[in-house]
């Protein structure tokens, strides 16, 4: 199945590994990126992170379009979800002690996008580890950027963070399914 | 299809078949609510429920109007703290409340009020701005369970970070004037409660019930979907009075409703929009 977005979840430790990530960035993704990197209720993100991105990176208001070459920041204080090519933000209570939550994020993924989607988790935090888990038990494509994280085995890739352009690559220009007549 | 995939379809058909049967047996139409933010909360509902499906919770809830409403509870989500959202409330000082002053009489309606913390400390904001004499302030929620919640005017004891965004907000007084201590509880001053009108209304199928000078309704649409969400707006506008005030929360636009060339947004403010059509 062909990519239709990218998850990106990561915590604040790994806010300097997610600003690279999205550096190199390929300058025509075909897909949409939401994002989760925990913060706080007064971060100043969407600007850093915006720097050295070749495409915009915004915190999208309720009910936006997901939009391909567009970084889909969650704003703080509200849970980032997505629903086939919407935004959805909820202020439902936190989640390990996080809003935005990542596994909010993966969960909607999961249920929205299922196979077409792919998730990417930075580790070091428990959040994000259930999400990842159900998004690749939708058949999602999925990996781990950082130390292995308990509770997720089998299938999910551990990446080196030199090793996750190649994974991006690999998953972009996979080979469209055959069309049949 | 692999296991996942089809235990998914699979969840997704029960989730369907519970909406369908609590529409046509209650009355209650969730189906346009967004789904994904839906399907957590129903999730979350089991677990707290115990309840190994939605099949079972669908056989549950068809059957006791106590089920539905502890569902309905689930659904919604009002945090459970006063001035939650200091900027808001300094903003609403700042911007709305001097032309309030200029007029003879305010109706103030609070969408969505959950267990009523938000109404609580608008009505305190409302009082220490000398406007409460000729404010009236409805509060309704679609939910009667939480409303009774409200109506009794006891919150959670506010804590520290409460009084400090009180402060933040532009109070002028203290915020533990405003309530007697009761254990861990807060029993609101008389004056604030009576003064509060607290309805049953749903704003996804019930219509326009009055019109208001200031619609607060900020967070409440993020749980439908687009289209009920255009139609909740449609609502919203037809209850709000030429030149009124219309606040949402901080991450909500008119951007894609029909009605966004009817309201001016008040430059600086989070999101409180003017009604100018």
């Amino acid at each position: 199945m062909s990519l239709g977005l990218l998850v990106v979840g990561a915590p604040r430790g790994a806010a300097a590994d997610v600003e690279a990530l999205l550096a190199r960035l390929p300058p025509a993704l075909p897909v949409p990126v939401a994002l989760v990197l925990h913060r706080g209720p007064f971060d100043a993100l969407a600007a850093p992170l915006g720097r050295g991105c070749p495409f915009p990176v915004v915190e999208p208001d309720d009910k936006d379009d997901l939009v391909p070459g567009r970084v889909h920041l969650a704003p703080a204080g509200y849970h980032l979800l997505v629903d086939r090519g919407t935004v959805v933000l909820s202020v439902e209570p936190p989640e390990h002690g996080c809003r935005p939550a990542i596994d909010a994020l993966l969960e909607s993924a999961a249920d929205s996008y299922g196979a077409s989607a792919a998730g990417l988790l930075f580790t070091g935090h428990e959040d994000g580890v259930a999400g990842l888990a159900r998004l690749q038990a939708r058949g999602g494509q999925v990996a781990t950027v950082g130390e292995a994280e308990a509770g997720l085995e089998g299938g999910v890739e551990h990446l080196a963070p030199a090793e996750v352009d190649a994974w991006l690559g690999r998953l972009l220009h996979a080979p469209r399914g055959r069309v049949v007549p | 299809m692999s296991g996942g995939a089809s235990g998914a379809a699979l969840e997704s058909l029960e989730a369907d078949l519970l909406l369908e049967g609590v529409a046509r047996h209650w009355g209650f139409d969730l189906r346009s609510h967004a789904r994904p933010l839906l399907l957590r909360r129903l999730r979350r509902h089991l677990r707290e429920e115990r309840l190994a499906s939605f099949s079972a919770l669908q056989a549950r809830v068809l059957h006791d109007a106590q089920a539905l409403e502890s569902l309905l509870r689930a659904l919604s989500c009002a945090e459970p703290t006063l001035f939650t959202d200091a900027a808001f409330f300094r903003d609403f000082r700042a911007r709305v409340v001097p032309v309030l002053r200029t007029w003879p009489s305010v109706r103030v309606w609070h969408v969505g009020c959950g267990t009523g913390e938000d109404t609580h400390a608008l009505a305190i904001l409302l009082h220490e701005e000398g406007l409460w004499g000729r404010c009236r302030l409805y509060a309704s929620d679609a939910c009667e369970g939480v409303l009774a919640d409200a109506r009794t005017g006891v919150v959670p004891l506010p804590d520290a970070a409460a009084a400090r965004r009180y402060e933040e907000s532009g109070g002028r007084g203290r915020l533990a004037s405003w309530y007697t201590r009761d254990g861990d509880w807060a029993q609101l001053r008389p004056e604030l409660r009576d003064g509060i009108f607290f309805t049953q209304h749903n704003l996804a199928t019930d219509g326009s019930f009055n019109e208001f000078q200031v619609i607060v309704c900020r967070d409440v649409l993020l749980a439908f979907n687009r289209s009920l969400h255009n139609r909740a707006h449609t609502r919203l506008h037809e209850s709000l009075a030429r030149f009124g005030y219309l606040c949402l929360g901080r991450k909500e636009s008119l951007s894609r409703t029909p009605q966004v060339a009817a309201y001016e947004e008040l430059e600086g403010s989070g999101r409180i929009f003017r009604r100018v059509t």
